[in-house]
């Protein structure tokens, strides 16, 4: 058997269900899943390979489909079209427990009459794993989750943050090829959030499991995840790595999502191979990465609050300014007004705590133009 | 695995659901295929089939019963047979005492439930044992304790003697007093749970706010707490008064000739007389009391729903 | 917390008010117990001189109880047995399933518990009477089983609806087929439920008198309606032991419920037992 440390991928297995990494295909792979609710498309072609040993998210607000979508994928609830294939065998329409795949449920859901160590033992025990084996996979996942002096306990005598990790445990002991997460911190209060967060992060990357995780907390996608899928009516917006995400946003409900962005509204003056020129509306003509768009096109740049800086007056592409300052630790948020042209509302900026201008000053602002993405303006809104 | 808990709820009606009423066959249908809708009627069948024979045939042959003449036929004349005569006194004495008994239970119920309401859950939980556990030991062992008690030489009429309470010893045996006695102390533990139930579920801060905009006590109980465990007080009495129209257990032992319930009547017709269509029908006229006190229970619930209703818009 | 404070008058009223009725409620069966220890069966109380004398005439030879107490027993038991069953089924159909006409089947289930219970028994009469069985433990027990198993389904349902679902769900999804989750979830979860079910459905057949009465022939006689005839026509001072024997059992039978509950790991505010459900009351939203 597989120490518990090793890095790589456990090899061989007692369980029943193939191990993980030894099917053909990858460890999961989603194919045109759509599911509706009474003539209501909850989640619509979604679509996506996961590879092992990663960290995917799927963020989005209620409503988004995630849930759902984990939920079919778990085998909870059946979709009405597509396929899920875990480890190269289609599991679309097997029942959860023929699946073998791991959840961590937002009500951690541990079994009241049984301890700690019975609840961790218990999926061991399905797959009949002999007993001193049972007792060493037992003994070191809880270790590993800090969790070894509580094995005796039961679940009502423990915090709620103890309780995950034993859900954790739970669902990591018996190896499964894809663990998958139903907001398992939504619970819990905002500092044993973060302290469980990086419990979560640091288990996943030393057992290498392949993680799909539910949340609609953007932080908490972006501390954690490997790949993240902004999803949104029941589809995927985007999927890709939280720089990505962060940095090209794909569509504006991304950039607004992840990096509440500011926009503003412009048209394409000029493209060229190197850049796209965007006269703002407010008067300003702003530089941004070679993208697409037609010149002449109405567009909206967005840029993060986070990416735009202060500069001398006449380098910037708008002037404007300061209504608001505020302190938040190293950081100040900036509100400014932008001067001329159309009102088109303030802009917020992050800025260093040391460089905070002061209230009612005159300012310059620039971004750099790889921070800049331009969306085309539908149906002329 | 449709029917899983874990499935995320599907949008709230309204936003969906356009066609409906056009598919309620369909529908049905495709509930009655359900995996959960088979395996409740799977589950249910035992229960319903065994009360079917056991419970509800057994009474509607009762029914039957009581309409058959003796040569065939039917009549009405077990019910005229049952409602004249000393059988009518019965009748009567039955409802008298059913109302006597209700009316106690139901007094020392609201006043033991008030006190226990007011406790901490610690010495609440202690009285309600105390409450609860002789609803659990045989009636005909508790009105046995009273017998002991009220007797003539009985612990009750000792005491009293003693103390030099003029008249004692008191006849409280054979008589009506007994009765009443006896039966309150088997009806009271379903009085003080009922009422337990609605108190316990009073925001007390509420006669506290009625104080602070001047009222006095007796106004606060009357306009505040009254309105609010009359709920529970027109349940628990009705309720009292059915169970005590076909009880005869305490009356039968403790009461005379003059305490003689309904249903002690029917026993004897059975044991005794060999009477059955007679016995039949004080059954039937039984249950049609027990019907008319539920109908008036919900009769009471819906009038009084309609007022609040009404209150609200 | 913002109530009003009672007045002191108001408190000893309530007090002493509610020390009587307690009082009241309790002592019939604390004098039976101490009495069936007196010399003196009938006599005063307390007893000037104690024995167990009463207790050994219970048991001597050509006493009528021991049969009557085991016929009881055994018909309790069959009770038990026939009550668990649709017990379980009914609750399960109830709280676990989407039930077509959900409310008339809870509303017939509840319905033995008021209707006059001679009304049952002169029905049940006439249904065994033609068929030769009065007298028969099992037609008794299956007349005993219409009264106790809404009890048995109303502690189930509670018991059902106190187990969370998804606990189900997620021994599914760590590859558990339903028999497993039945057997390692949800039986040992309900285990509670059930002990108390079984105890209260034991003590509603045990302490039974108009269903056993009617059932009853001349040489089927059970511990209730021995204790009825003798009370009404031939006061035998063992009467009294028998009566103490019956409270010592139902005492023992709610102490186990008690204990069960507190090891199942019943929340304290839960109480000891299940009160409502086992009082046969729905006080709860589901009264239909």
């Amino acid at each position: 058997m597989p120490e518990l440390h090793l890095k790589s991928q456990p090899q061989s297995s007692p369980a029943v269900f193939p191990p993980p990494g030894s099917g053909t295909g990858k460890p999961l792979s989603v194919t045109d899943l759509r599911k509706t609710y009474g003539g209501v498309t909850a989640v619509d072609t979604v679509s996506m390979e996961i590879a092992g040993g990663e960290f995917v998210t799927f963020l989005g607000s209620s409503g988004s489909g995630k849930t759902t979508t984990l939920m079919m994928i778990a085998g909870f609830c059946e979709p009405d079209s597509g396929s899920i294939v875990v480890g190269g065998r289609d599991v679309t329409r097997l029942a959860p427990q023929k699946r073998g795949l791991g959840f961590v449920f937002q009500q951690y859901l541990l079994f009241p009459h049984m301890t700690v160590w019975e609840n961790v033992a218990f999926p061991l025990q399905l797959r009949g794993v002999p007993k001193a084996e049972l007792r060493r996979r037992v003994g070191e996942t809880l270790e590993i989750a800090g969790l070894s002096a509580m094995a005796r306990r039961r679940p009502r005598e423990l915090s709620g943050g103890q309780q995950q990790r034993v859900a954790l445990c739970r669902a990591l002991v018996y190896r499964p090829p894809v663990i998958l997460m139903d907001e398992p911190l939504g619970a819990l209060d905002k500092k044993l959030r973060d302290q469980l967060q990086t419990e979560i992060k640091r288990i996943q990357q030393e057992l290498g499991l392949t993680v799909i995780y539910v949340t609609h907390d953007q932080e908490e996608a972006l501390v954690l995840s490997d790949r993240i899928a902004v999803m949104r009516d029941g589809r995927i917006d985007q999927f890709d790595t939280p720089r990505e995400l962060f940095e090209r946003p794909r569509t504006p409900f991304v950039a607004d999502f992840l990096g509440a962005a500011n926009f503003l509204p412009g048209t394409v003056q000029q493209r060229t191979p190197e850049q796209t020129l965007v006269r703002l509306d407010t008067g300003g003509l702003l530089t941004a990465r070679p993208q697409a768009g037609a010149e002449g096109a109405k567009v909206r740049a967005a840029v993060q609050p986070g990416r735009l800086r202060l500069c001398t007056p006449g380098d910037g592409f708008c002037t404007g300014t300061v209504e608001t300052v505020t302190y938040v630790g190293t950081l100040v948020r900036v509100t400014v007004r932008p001067a001329g042209g159309a009102d088109t509302g303030v802009v917020r900026l992050e800025l260093p705590a040391g460089e905070a201008p002061v209230l009612g000053e005159q300012v310059s602002l620039t971004a750099h133009p790889d921070d800049v993405s331009v969306f085309a303006v539908e149906g002329g809104g | 695995m449709a029917g899983s808990l874990l499935a995320p709820a599907p949008p709230a009606p309204g936003a969906a659901t356009p066609a409906a009423g056009t598919g309620r066959l369909h529908r049905l249908r495709r509930a009655l295929s359900e995996r959960r809708t088979r395996f409740g009627l799977l589950n249910a069948a035992p229960v319903v089939v065994y009360l079917l024979v056991l419970f509800v045939y057994p009474i509607f042959s009762t029914l039957l019963l009581s309409l058959k003449g003796e040569e065939g036929g039917w009549t009405l004349h077990w019910y005229a047979d049952a409602l004249q005569g000393s059988n009518l006194e019965v009748l009567f004495t039955t409802l008298r005492i059913s109302a006597e008994t209700s009316l106690l239970s139901l007094v020392i119920g609201f006043l033991l439930a008030a006190a226990v309401s007011r406790l901490k859950p610690l010495w609440a939980g202690l009285v309600m044992i105390i409450v609860i556990v002789p609803h659990f030991i045989s009636a005909l062992v508790r009105t046995y304790g009273w017998i002991i008690l009220l007797g003539e030489r009985g612990v009750v009429n000792n005491a009293l003697t003693d103390l030099k309470v003029p008249g004692a010893p008191f006849q409280m045996l054979y008589n009506e007093i007994g009765v009443v006695i006896g039966t309150t102390s088997v009806m009271l533990p379903y009085t003080v749970l009922l009422l337990y139930a609605v108190m316990r579920g009073i925001d007390r801060r509420l006669p506290a706010a009625a104080a602070s905009m001047g009222a006095g006590r007796l106004t606060i109980f009357r306009r505040v707490y009254l309105p609010m465990v009359a709920p529970g007080l027109v349940n628990a009495g009705i309720l009292c008064f059915i169970l005590c129209l076909g009880y005869y257990l305490t009356p039968a032992l403790m009461g005379g000739p003059k305490q003689t319930m309904v249903a002690s009547l029917i026993s004897e017709q059975v044991m005794k007389q060999n009477q059955w269509n007679g016995a039949a029908a004080l059954g039937i006229i039984l249950l049609l009391l027990t019907f008319g006190g539920l109908l008036l229970l919900r009769l009471i619930k819906a009038v009084s729903e309609a007022a609040k209703n009404r209150g609200i818009s | 917390m913002i109530a009003l404070r009672s007045t002191l008058a108001g408190r000893i009223f309530l007090t002493v008010a509610s020390t009587v009725i307690l009082l009241f409620l309790a002592l019939p069966i604390v004098l039976i117990v101490v009495t069936s220890f007196g010399k003196d069966a009938f006599g005063a109380f307390p007893p000037d001189s104690w024995t167990l004398g009463w207790y050994k005439v219970l048991f001597a030879d050509g006493s009528k109880w021991p049969a009557a107490l085991s016929l009881s027993a055994l018909i309790a038991s069959l009770t038990t047995v026939f009550s668990l069953l649709l017990g379980i089924t009914a609750a399960t159909a109830l709280v676990r399933s989407n039930l077509p006409l959900r409310s008339a089947v809870y509303g017939l289930v509840l319905a033995p518990l008021v209707i006059p219970q001679v009304v049952i028994a002169l029905g049940l009469f006439l249904l065994f009477e033609p068929a030769a069985m009065l007298g028969s433990p099992i037609a008794i027990a299956l007349g005993h089983t219409v009264l106790a198993s809404p009890i048995a389904v109303m502690i189930l349902m509670a018991t059902l609806k106190g187990i969370d679902e998804r606990l189900e769900d997620a021994a599914a999804s760590m590859g558990a087929n339903r028999l497993t989750v039945a057997r390692r979830i949800t039986l040992p979860l309900a285990m509670p439920g059930m002990i108390a079910a079984a105890v209260f459905s034991f003590i509603t057949s045990f302490d039974e008198f108009f269903i056993s009465q009617f059932l009853s022939s001349v040489d089927t006689t059970t511990l209730p309606v021995q204790v009825f005839n003798v009370l009404q026509f031939d006061v035998d001072p063992s009467v009294t032991a028998i009566s103490a024997v019956l409270i010592a059992i139902a005492v023992l039978a709610l102490v186990l419920v008690a204990a069960v509950r507190r090891l199942g790991g019943a929340e304290k505010q839960d109480g000891l037992l299940p009160t409502e459900p086992a009082v046969g009351l729905s006080t709860g939203s589901e009264t239909s």
